[in-house]
């Protein structure tokens, strides 16, 4: 009787595991802060806007020295 | 797709917005906790980077001397911004005890939740502690360029890395 009820916890504890990782198919485990960031930073969009910002502020300041970026970029 | 800039500003620049504007903006934006504030820094950092082009000497990366325009940037930000708020000091009984768990996985049940998380525990850590994550978390910058960008040596910034770490996973593990 012991053993069934034994057999029967251990059967409930796997079937608990394997409906968690049903139901949480997203959950993730990160070793370090670090690895955690780097998920993050990898999954943040930057604004489309701000690119345009820039055009525009770019527009009003005009193009720097161009031989300044020949000597950056190889240009 | 649009690509503004392209037509606007030298190819060079173009790209290194391309390559750079994501790390940028995700330092700002961890670091200032605001996506509007991490909006209008990084369009400042690469407006004050196109302005003085010529005071880059190619001493540094580009990569590493932009990270240096956003780390003052970011930093003039806050503190125009602790100057007019009351801040309340971080518990510093949290970051005194974060010995325990520290080593062991940092778990998130759902993935959309994982910056909120990060945030919270980010904004309870000292900025310092915050800075040195965030910039350790790029890994094309070593040691000495994280040393150098926050004027200390690399052994200084390992140390520091060593208790910013622990402090996160307490924090992140409070908030969770």
């Amino acid at each position: 009787m012991k053993h069934q009820t034994k057999l029967s916890q251990e059967q409930q504890q796997q079937q608990h595991a394997a409906e968690q990782q049903t139901q949480s198919p997203s959950a993730r485990e990160f070793a370090s802060a670090e690895e955690m960031l780097r998920y993050d930073a990898a999954h943040t969009t930057v604004p489309p806007a701000i690119a345009q910002r820039l055009q525009k502020s770019i527009g009003q300041t005009g193009a720097p020295p161009r031989s300044w970026w020949r000597n950056l970029f190889g240009l | 797709m649009e690509q503004p800039l392209e037509d606007m500003a030298p190819p060079g620049f173009a790209e290194a917005y391309r390559t750079h504007s994501r790390s940028i903006y995700y330092l700002a934006l961890r670091f200032l906790s605001d996506p509007q504030k991490a909006e209008d820094a990084t369009h400042d950092v690469f407006l004050k980077a196109f302005r003085k082009l010529e005071q880059f000497r190619g001493e540094a990366s580009l990569r590493t001397w932009l990270y240096r325009i956003a780390i003052n940037h970011c930093r003039n930000r806050q503190q125009a911004w602790h100057d007019r708020h009351v801040f309340p000091n971080t518990d510093d009984a949290i970051l005194e005890n974060a010995v325990a768990e520290t080593d062991s996985p940092l778990r998130v049940l759902e993935i959309k939740e994982l910056g909120q998380q990060i945030q919270r525990a980010l904004d309870a850590l000292p900025a310092e502690y915050r800075l040195l994550l965030l910039l350790v978390a790029d890994e094309q910058l070593s040691y000495e360029q994280i040393g150098a960008l926050t004027e200390q040596s690399p052994d200084a910034v390992r140390g520091k890395l060593h208790r910013a770490r622990k402090a996160f996973t307490v924090l992140f593990k409070k908030n969770a």
